[in-house]
């Protein structure tokens, strides 16, 4: 981790704070009570399912909400009273493309790149342009082009002024997976150079590509965590096939600790054949979470229950293969 | 300020001759409708006997034609830009309010001055009427009148969400400006309740302007008091416009 301070963020200060963020529109509750903190340097994921209120946290975030109640700083500055201040500091990626349909892309993004006064516009404009694969239809009026590519120009817009503060409402929704690993690995380089990047998905995979990740259900942050620790809340599944033919299954929370008193308890003997183990992925336990109202862990059969969709598959052999296998090779 | 201004006015524009059938409508729809005058005036000899120019008419209903098509299309094109999410990224790219209403001001009273000129030429040609003593009071009405009509737009885009949503406030602005503004019936022919009414009726400073210089034959400067109001009409409205201009949902 290059930990290096970008300029003017202060030393320590969370890059967004929020605290107990309520907001209701009309009947329906958003947000209630949503807290939130995202370090300085870090990729923070926020996931969740539609309608959690992750779009309304993020304008929230921008300066364009206002909260019933709660408190929301960006960069050590107050959201809603010093929003213009704040708002020079960010990048800002609505979900819906946000962008004119008849003009080009270069027209969009000489547009929004004028409100702050880029400086360099032309380059930073073909930069982006190029990062995103739009250079060649640079030109063209947005109407033309597919979603995906929509979506593309209104990222590139979001990173023309190279904040040090990106706030991207599902980026990636609708982009190939070439462009979408290009993505994340610009993502990683801007990270290095010290930016923050606060991001909303409902993509587990891409999940595990952030520092960080907070899960929101109905308005509430449920758990901020790594990705691994999230993961590590789910049980995982160990059955021992036995020479008899006879499974013994057992669900143990603390895998890496468990595993060992368990083969320890059942005696590695000829009795036992084989041994799989089955580790719930972080789409597992996340949906577990999201679907129960406690955490994943208190819900044993929710692992199995959401193993045949994602990742789910036993491994044999040797306890160690099953989690590297499935440890999705993040952080 | 004035760049951003100038930003907006100019990306409004640029979209606007981006579209075809939208600048062929908004050029051809006043044509047409000065068309259909003349020719239901002219079927109409009965007018005529009645002591009644109908060349008189022409220049004022022009005016209405501009105030209308100015309010509608700003405040529809306003609605677009706050439900496609253009309007939120405008607010945090560094647009703010005032620069946004008179951005749009400036965009449509580009859009405004060359229907303005269309219709002017028409009616020159129509109705047979010598505007070039008066030119320069039958513009700058004109202009008060766009950026009047543009300011109420933006006002009004505040209480619809979608482009559906505005129709309800078309008839809501032009029905009663048709009827109290002075075109159709002369104000001081109205019942009492309904004169003090049409002070509210921004069109009625501009046609009590334009009747005056062109009908009348009276000089600008003795139309500045309507000239004058229908200014601070149009800078009131546009004060209120980028006050009430939602920045925050
Ligand atoms: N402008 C609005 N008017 C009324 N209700 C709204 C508005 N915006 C959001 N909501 C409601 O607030 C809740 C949260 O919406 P939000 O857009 O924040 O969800 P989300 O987590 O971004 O969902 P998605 O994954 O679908 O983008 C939803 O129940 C939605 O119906
Ligand atoms: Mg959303």
């Amino acid at each position: 981790m290059s930990a290096s301070d970008p300029a003017g963020a202060a030393a320590g200060a969370p890059a967004v704070a929020i605290e107990q963020l309520r907001k209701s529109y009309g009947p329906i509750t958003a947000l209630d009570g949503a807290s939130i903190s995202v370090d300085t340097g870090e990729i923070f994921g926020l996931v969740g399912p539609n309608g959690a209120g992750k779009t309304t946290l993020i304008k929230a975030i921008c300066g364009i909400l206002k909260p019933d109640s709660g408190s929301v700083s960006v960069l050590g500055l107050d959201a809603a009273r010093e929003r213009h201040a704040v708002r020079r500091r960010l990048g800002y990626m609505p979900q819906t493309p946000a962008l004119y349909e008849d003009l080009s892309p270069r027209e969009n993004l000489v547009f929004f790149g004028r409100g702050f006064r880029t400086s360099g516009l032309s380059d930073r404009i073909r930069d982006v342009l190029e990062f995103v694969e739009l250079w060649e239809r640079r030109d063209d009026p947005l109407h033309n082009f597919s979603g995906g590519m929509k979506q593309r120009a209104s990222l590139a817009c979001a990173l023309l002024r190279d904040p040090e503060l990106l706030i991207l409402d599902e980026p990636t929704a609708g982009v190939d997976p070439t462009l979408k690993q290009n993505f994340w690995r610009r993502f990683r380089e801007l990270k290095e150079r010290g930016r923050t990047i606060f991001v909303t998905t409902n993509m587990m995979d891409e999940a595990l590509h952030c520092d960080r990740v907070a899960v929101i259900r109905a308005g509430s942050v449920l758990i901020t965590e790594t990705p691994e620790a999230i993961r590590a809340r789910g049980r995982t599944r160990v059955t021992l096939g036995l020479r008899d033919g006879s499974l013994r299954e057992q669900e143990v929370l603390a895998y890496e600790e468990e595993m060992p008193r368990l083969l320890a308890a059942y005696g590695l003997s000829d009795e036992v054949a084989r041994i799989s183990v089955r580790r719930p992925s972080l789409e597992d336990v996340v949906l577990g979470m999201i679907a129960g109202d406690a955490g994943a862990g208190e819900k044993p059969a929710h692992g199995g229950a959401h193993g045949g969709a994602h990742g789910g598959r036993t491994t044999g052999a040797h306890p160690g293969a099953g989690a590297d296998a499935e440890d999705g090779g993040n952080v | 300020m004035f760049s951003n201004i100038n930003a907006i006015a100019v990306r409004i524009n640029r979209q606007f001759l981006r579209d075809r059938r939208f600048l062929g409508l908004s050029l051809i729809v006043p044509v047409l409708l000065m068309l259909l005058l003349k020719y239901v005036l002219d079927s109409l000899p009965g007018l005529a006997r009645l002591g009644v120019h109908i060349s008189d008419y022409a220049i004022l209903v022009a005016a209405y034609l501009v105030h209308f098509l100015a309010y509608v299309l700003s405040t529809i094109v306003l609605v677009r830009d706050r439900k496609d999410g253009t309007l939120g990224r405008m607010f945090v790219y560094g647009y703010r309010r005032r620069e946004i209403v008179l951005g749009y001001v400036g965009g449509y009273s580009t859009i405004a001055a060359v229907q303005t000129a269309l219709v002017l030429i028409l009616t020159k040609y129509l109705f047979d009427i010598n505007l070039a003593p008066d030119l320069i009071a039958v513009v700058l009405t004109m202009l008060a009148l766009a950026v009047v009509s543009v300011g109420l737009g933006v006002f009004i885009s505040n209480f619809a969400r979608n482009e559906g949503q505005v129709f309800p406030f078309i008839p809501l602005v032009i029905v009663p400006t048709a009827l109290l503004s002075g075109i159709a019936i002369p104000i001081d022919e109205l019942p009492r309740v309904l004169q003090w009414c049409s002070y509210l009726i921004p069109l009625r400073y501009a046609v009590s302007v334009l009747d005056g210089v062109l009908n009348q034959h009276r000089s600008f400067f003795s139309e500045l008091g309507p000239f004058l109001t229908l200014v601070a009409v149009g800078a009131g409205l546009l004060a209120t416009a980028s006050l009430t201009l939602r920045e925050r949902e």
